[in-house]
């Protein structure tokens, strides 16, 4: 390899590289100074030791509601929207007519998913004058207060990302259709049905890929903002007040810089707790080619 | 004698014009008839002046966020369309914004009165131009009322009595008024006000001027308000999701009989009305022995220009014209209402670009009696401490005693950490 090669290599991860440590790698690691200052960005940054950490953890009922409100999302959403996904994907997986045009449609989604549109989209919809109460009406229903009751909104969010399940959908699809058709025929040999297959055989195969979807939309629902930030606002009654709601108001509205950082780092050790946690059960459940358990 | 005419030449124009045309940038807030009147008054002023002004508007929502990303970025627009209470946030020693006095070359200051001016500076520097004086004013759909048979009310007892007369002759989805978050904030505000004479935090000293029961006071009428039908739940409004009252359909259609608003908002809260509807301003409503009228009065939305601007003298240029200069004031029209600078004022009343309700409305803020209000009311902090109480309160989730005790809680922890 000659010595121009050798360089073209960096040249090519560069751009990559360079926008890595500007744009996340330098924001990280001043977040983490920040946490410990009194910041207010029109001034400079006044260290204050674990003050901020002190008053997160021993006075401040919002961060108590805020987490617990993230929590109860994160673990509503994730199994839900997985379960969803998974279930889309099984069913594309069947040869039937217009497969390709039913995977697409599914997968629209997932494309306009984070939009601000949607989200306004998704206001109307179940407003109290919206289509969804128009169709309880029609069949007799009553109307549900979808936003105005804290029981409610908070459900209402969960479902907007639910809908957006086409990522983990596709990339459930691609598992699928790389597990070995032998094995299906091989157990349909031996009298097994088609929940046993799935249970049995299809399951345990695309281990490695709910894995992969578990990490992925557990970090991304951890980090939901345009859905509750554009639909309510984060109410009421703080129902639907994710942690990034609260870090973008204490950052941009009240000017704390230095306090908003230290709850950006409480919910990244929360997410990395996790994902460990996720990781060390994974000897358990997940299952890779080659590998000797039976 | 020729190199005598060119150093002539460029000493005259070294001397005539000092701001060469350049590319500015404006940011401001607003609703539609604001968009398309200020891009205009940046195309008539910038091709008068020879510069180019990229406009960056958006609606209120999330602009005091943007604003202060900006600014703490020094990315700031140009020229800002900054609301007044934001003034001692983000220019504590008034050294956040370009001082005016510096560019009264430029800009007209004689336009503006003592009082306009010293409501624009901070520690002796013009950090702002108000762009109006505005108040919020209780404004009605008269069409709405009509139906009912009742005339406008003047008191608290009269928009009291509406409600079951509503409820009765239109049916339950019809209200007089509406009330929730920031509006049911300055309602109870402003009930406060009247009886105690005193505003809710004292300028003078930085402190809460009334007492906890002053407090449980306003709460518990406004809690009269939503049970006597004449304002609608947080609940059911809620149900709307986070909709602004001009895009709320129940407003553009009449279901919602009025509203406490700031008089520059005419065109914004007017526009969405369905056609024939009228909305009219009744000033405010006075309840028995209040001591003050109680107004909310301020320095509306000021004109700033960036501490950071390297063409601070262009900006300058394009500020009066946008605010003095006939081509500018024409363009801008009432968007923002009744314009502080005189001469502005004057050319649209001539031309009868003021609508005679937005004078009217403009004549109740300036008429009406009230303490001095501080900026601090409208602080992140304070809004929220106020807001967020007020909601635990509507859910039933505690009782005014405990709502009281919390704002004030929430007010002082933010009046100690405001620098």
């Amino acid at each position: 390899m000659g010595g121009e090669s050798k360089y073209a290599g960096l040249w090519y991860v560069a751009p990559y590289v360079i926008g890595l440590l500007l744009f996340t790698a330098f924001p990280f690691v001043a977040s983490f100074y920040l946490s410990f200052t009194d910041y207010d960005l029109l001034s400079k940054p006044e260290w204050v030791g674990t003050k901020n950490y002190e008053k997160l953890f021993s006075r401040d009922r919002t961060f108590d509601k805020s987490l617990k409100v993230t929590l109860i999302y994160v673990f509503t959403t994730v199994p839900l929207k997985l379960t969803f996904a998974l279930f889309i994907a099984v069913v594309l997986n069947y040869r039937l007519k217009a497969i390709n045009l039913f995977r697409t449609a599914y997968y629209v989604p997932s494309i306009l998913g984070g939009s601000i549109a949607i989200a306004v989209l998704w206001r109307y919809i179940f407003a109290d004058t919206g289509l969804v109460n128009m169709l309880i009406v029609s069949l007799g229903g009553e109307p549900i207060n979808w936003f105005g009751d804290p029981t409610n909104a908070l459900f209402t969010i969960t479902l907007l990302r639910c809908w957006q399940f086409g990522s983990a959908m596709v990339i459930f699809l691609a598992a699928l259709q790389s597990v070995d058709k032998s094995l299906y025929e091989a157990a349909s040999i031996d009298g097994a049905g088609p929940w046993q297959i799935f249970r049995n055989i299809t399951l345990p195969l695309i281990t490695p890929v709910i894995f992969f979807n578990l990490i992925m939309q557990t970090v991304q629902a951890f980090q939901e903002f345009n859905g509750p930030y554009i639909i309510t606002q984060g109410g009421p009654l703080k129902s639907t007040y994710l942690l990034p709601l609260y870090i973008y108001d204490k950052a941009f509205k009240s000017f704390d810089m230095g306090y908003a950082s230290a709850i950006a780092w409480v919910l990244f050790v929360i997410i990395m707790v996790l994902t460990l946690i996720a990781f060390w059960s994974s000897k358990k459940w997940v299952y890779y080619a080659g590998d000797k358990r039976s | 004698m020729k190199k005598t005419f060119i150093a002539a030449l460029l000493a005259a124009s070294a001397l005539t014009s000092t701001a060469q045309a350049v590319e500015l940038r404006m940011s401001w807030w607003g609703g539609d008839s604001r968009h398309l009147a200020t891009q205009e008054g940046l195309k008539v002023c910038g091709e008068k002046h020879g510069h180019v002004i990229k406009p960056e508007f958006t609606g209120w929502g999330g602009h005091f966020e943007k604003v202060a990303t900006q600014i703490a970025g020094k990315t700031e627009a140009d020229i800002m369309q900054i609301n007044w209470p934001w003034l001692p946030i983000f220019s504590a020693d008034g050294n956040g914004f370009a001082d005016l006095n510096t560019l009264s070359g430029q800009i007209d200051l004689t336009q503006w009165s003592a009082d306009q001016i010293e409501a624009g500076s901070i520690q002796g520097k013009l950090n702002g131009l108000p762009v109006s004086t505005t108040g919020r004013l209780f404004v009605f759909n008269k069409t709405t009322w009509d139906k009912t048979g009742l005339a406008l009310p003047s008191t608290w007892d009269e928009l009291m009595a509406a409600g079951p007369v509503f409820k009765e002759k239109l049916g339950d989805a019809y209200y007089p008024f509406e009330g929730i978050g920031l509006d049911a904030s300055l309602l109870i505000t402003l009930y406060g006000t009247q009886k105690t004479g005193m505003p809710l935090i004292d300028p003078a000293t930085n402190k809460i001027a009334w007492s906890e029961a002053d407090m449980v006071d306003a709460i518990n009428y406004y809690q009269t308000l939503v049970d006597n039908h004449v304002i609608p739940s947080w609940k059911d409004v809620a149900a709307a999701g986070n909709v602004a009252l001009h895009e709320n359909p129940k407003w553009a259609s009449g279901e919602i009989g009025g509203t406490y608003q700031w008089d520059t908002t005419y065109f914004k809260i007017s526009d969405p009305l369905a056609e024939g509807q009228e909305l009219s301003y009744v000033g405010l409503l006075s309840q028995d022995g209040q001591k003050t009228a109680g107004i909310y009065r301020k320095a509306s939305m000021v004109f700033s220009i960036s501490a950071n601007s390297a063409n601070k003298e262009a900006a300058a240029q394009i500020l009066n014209c946008l605010l003095n200069e006939a081509e500018g004031v024409a363009a801008m029209g009432s968007a923002r209402g009744v314009p502080s600078s005189n001469t502005a004022r004057a050319a649209l009343l001539e031309s009868g670009a003021l609508k005679p309700e937005q004078v009217n409305a403009q004549k109740l803020v300036l008429d009406a009696t009230g303490p001095a209000i501080h900026p601090f009311m409208e602080h992140p902090d304070v809004r929220s401490a106020m807001q967020d109480n007020l909601e635990l309160f509507a859910y039933g989730e505690i009782d005014a005693e405990t709502a009281a005790s919390d704002i004030f809680y929430g007010i002082q922890e933010a009046l100690d950490d405001i620098k």
